[in-house]
């Protein structure tokens, strides 16, 4: 009993939400002609709320709830990503800046907003085989209703049945290569997992440490939208209203490479036999390095003939996967912090970018690219700030995005010629990418159409959230020592 | 004698078997079938490994938020496969094909 | 053979089957009631393996939750005019394939050693050949009262998540099917 008070004290932020999710509910259910404007300041105002206790986590390290969860800088460090993602999306995409959300109901969609973020953060810090799988699971059974979310709606529809279908089957398997791994270890703590894989697995298990491995990648996978589990990703993005988009393509992400991070790095590898390298068994950093690659050049080619824009930005969050994934390979400090900085800055350019896709569908009900030419006339404020967001994804200084891609590139060189030519082809896909972000640019700026069309007329709201991503692109150069710090504190992992 | 193998066998059968469905089955709903004999070889999975393992119970308990899931799972699928069929009028998967690539 | 190896082949034989027949038969409601024979062929391997909790959990909420909901999806979704509850089977043959190859990996059941071009070669399969945790086992007893002190103790946060999962899949599904009143 001591131990649940303890836990809950430092269990704070995710009971600020659940008490704010339980609470939208019940307003919700009254009916009153209010609702709406409670329904959203109490989901803000929790988000908040969270936002602030998050913060006061720092400093200690241990297990939580008799080895459920763990907690330490790393977990806070998510917590907080995670937490700001759900934040932005409520703040910035409004129930009237968004046309697709319009006339549905809004008490809902708070509700899940909640619960998802709660369900991420269970996510990132994981400690137990079976708080995995529920915590997987919850964010996935949340994200498959948010995406049908517009019921009426035949591709929202379509797309929320293949994400369904697709996701139950991913995680299926994960479960299965899970019920493995318990069968091997007997246990389903992690860090015990880790100790008894550290005493070595013999030569007739191998084949079974293959096999699970590759059954749980699935599922890390799945959630991160890496190849070869991707097929679901354009179809979702485009099918799903915008600002589940942009939710998704931000913040289930961070949590499914936070958990992948920690499962892979906390519980398969030890200091004895280096990092990643599962008690000798398997290769992972070429693996991961080949997955890597297929990701990136996968997403960056198939977005070169897209001309609906949320298509084009799936594959490309799948693009920026695979650069994620670069940290991830090279599993060192740097590598962390690499893959850390660029999730964050992730969030700030990618939710810029589907705000002005947003506003842009708004006033001309189009998401076809083909209809943008002519916007710099229209909208120039619109096109300006689009043109910021497309220089961050393309990593050109002194954007926060290139500083994402600096940090991933630098740990991966660090590690050594080995991985040289990774970081050369990982160079020419950002190449391949400045393609088709330019050609964005170009069609909204310099080709000529659509003369008939009046101005933009944007409301003052939204005309301030597209300058405060703007400012988050930009200004972070600034403070850039205060932020690596942050992420340079964030390092450590608690390893019991 | 009965011993863990045997359980392992049957527990393999039935995840090749759903796998085998969710690959091959138009109707969204087999594929959900399919869906729920994975889990479930998984499951017995679990419970095998608890009996004749260490003897701790963990592997029943994850079992049981297994079958949690699972039934949340469902739950929403056919909400969305109902909403497909009332919207077009089919449960084929090969007919939902708007978004496309 | 003992009876409680022939009980075990017995319901390993009605859950192995039914599955087969859920993955391969033409009929929707075939697989349907398949199905059903085979979450019984589970709940009954369960009380074989000592979990009598679990055991009732699955007929309580698979059979009687989660099949009854597929029934109704089932029966809700069938074309009113046709009562043809057919359901296709596409490609079958590539499918049958990585099947029957993924089996294959599973349940190797000899361990072969030979020589192939120079190399020694092994083969083996990962169910029968891995050496899965050992330990004193559990022997059949009754689980119910430990299960339920573990979601009071180590388990409790999952077992509060889990409430929040149903909430949501509550909410969700009510939202999703729900016709809402033209205002």
């Amino acid at each position: 009993m001591d131990e649940v008070l303890q836990s809950v004290r430092r269990f704070l932020p995710e009971l600020v939400l659940t008490g704010g999710l339980l609470l939208v509910v019940l307003v919700d259910a009254t009916r009153a002609r209010w609702r709406d404007g409670v329904n959203r300041f109490l989901t803000a105002a929790s988000l908040l709320a969270a936002l602030v206790l998050c913060g006061r986590l720092y400093g200690w390290s241990g297990e939580l709830f008799s080895g459920m969860l763990v907690l330490d800088p790393m977990a806070v460090f998510f917590k907080v990503l995670l937490v700001a993602a759900s934040l932005l999306v409520i703040v910035l995409f409004t129930f009237d800046n968004s046309r697709e959300l319009h006339g549905l109901g809004q008490g809902e969609f708070y509700a899940l907003m909640l619960a998802v973020t709660i369900s991420n953060m269970l996510l990132a810090t994981a400690n137990d085989l079976a708080m995995l799988y529920l915590a997987l699971e919850m964010v996935s059974i949340t994200s498959y209703v948010m995406v049908a979310y517009m019921k009426g709606d035949r591709m929202s529809n379509e797309a929320s049945l293949k994400y369904i279908l697709f996701g139950a089957a991913s995680t299926g398997g994960m479960l299965f290569g899970l019920s493995l791994l318990y069968g091997m270890t007997g246990t389903t703590s992690l860090p015990a997992i880790r100790d008894f894989l550290a005493t070595g697995v013999g030569e007739q298990n191998r084949l079974a440490v293959y096999l699970f491995a590759l059954l749980i990648f699935a599922g890390f996978g799945f959630k991160t939208a890496v190849v070869p589990f991707h097929f679901w990703c354009p179809d979702v993005y485009q099918g799903a209203p915008t600002p589940v988009t942009a939710f998704l393509s931000v913040a289930p992400k961070a949590a499914g490479f936070a958990i992948m991070l920690r499962f892979f790095y906390g519980s398969l590898a030890t200091s004895a036999t280096g990092p990643w390298d599962l008690a000798g068994t398997i290769d992972w950093p070429h693996i991961l390095v080949l997955i890597s690659v297929v990701t990136m050049t996968v997403g960056n080619v198939a977005a070169l003939t897209q001309t609906n824009m949320k298509r084009l930005l799936a594959y490309s969050s799948i693009a920026h996967a695979g650069f994620i994934m670069m940290g991830v390979v090279a599993l060192s400090e740097n590598g962390a912090r690499g893959m850390m900085i660029y999730l964050l800055v992730y969030l700030f350019m990618n939710l810029g970018a589907f705000l002005v896709v947003t506003l842009i569908h708004n006033q001309d009900r189009t998401f076809d690219l083909r209809d943008y030419p002519g916007l710099y006339r229209r909208a120039p404020f619109l096109t300006a700030a689009m043109a910021v967001f497309l220089f961050s994804l393309m990593g050109i200084p002194p954007l926060i995005g290139f500083m994402g891609k600096f940090y991933v590139f630098a740990a991966i060189i660090e590690r050594g010629p080995v991985f040289y030519w990774y970081a050369v082809v990982a160079a020419l896909n950002a190449a391949v990418a400045a393609f088709y972000y330019a050609r964005i640019l170009k069609t909204m700026i310099m080709d000529a159409g659509n003369e008939d069309r009046p101005a933009f007329a944007l409301p003052a709201l939204d005309q301030i959230a597209v300058m405060a991503l703007v400012a988050a692109n930009v200004l972070p150069l600034l403070w850039w020592s205060q932020v690596e710090g942050w992420a340079r504190k964030s390092l450590a992992l608690y390893t019991p | 004698m009965i011993g863990i193998q045997h359980y392992l066998f049957v527990s393999a059968s039935l995840f090749c078997l759903g796998f085998l469905g969710i690959l091959t089955r138009r109707n969204a709903v087999n594929v959900l079938m399919g869906i729920e004999l994975v889990l479930n070889s998984a499951n017995i999975n679990l419970v095998a490994f608890s009996r004749f393992g260490p003897g701790n119970l963990q592997g029943q308990l994850f079992a049981v938020f297994v079958i949690v899931i699972a039934a949340a799972e469902v739950a929403v699928a056919l909400a969305i496969v109902l909403t497909l069929y009332r919207l077009r009028r089919t449960p084929n998967l090969d007919e939902a094909d708007i978004l496309r690539g | 053979m003992t009876a409680g190896a022939v009980v075990f082949y017995l319901f390993a034989a009605i859950t192995v089957g039914s599955a087969a027949v859920v993955v391969l038969a033409r009929s929707l409601i075939y697989s349907a009631f398949a199905l059903l024979f085979t979450f019984f062929g589970v709940a009954g391997l369960y009380v074989l393996l000592g979990a009598d909790f679990l055991a009732a959990t699955q007929l309580l909420i698979y059979v009687g939750g989660i099949l009854v909901l597929l029934l109704f999806g089932v029966m809700l979704t069938h074309k009113l005019y046709d009562l043809d509850l057919r359901s296709e089977v596409t490609q079958f043959l590539p499918a049958a394939t990585i099947v029957g190859g993924l089996f294959l990996i599973l349940a190797w059941p000899i361990d072969l050693s030979f020589n192939l071009l120079g190399r020694q070669m092994r083969l083996y399969g990962v169910l029968f050949q891995t050496t899965w945790a050992a330990g004193p086992g559990r022997p059949p007893a009754a689980t119910t009262a430990e299960i339920g002190r573990l979601f009071m103790g180590q388990y409790l946060l999952p077992f509060e998540a889990a409430s929040i999962l149903l909430l949501v899949a509550l909410i969700g599904a009510a939202m999703i099917v729900r016709r809402r009143p033209q205002a």
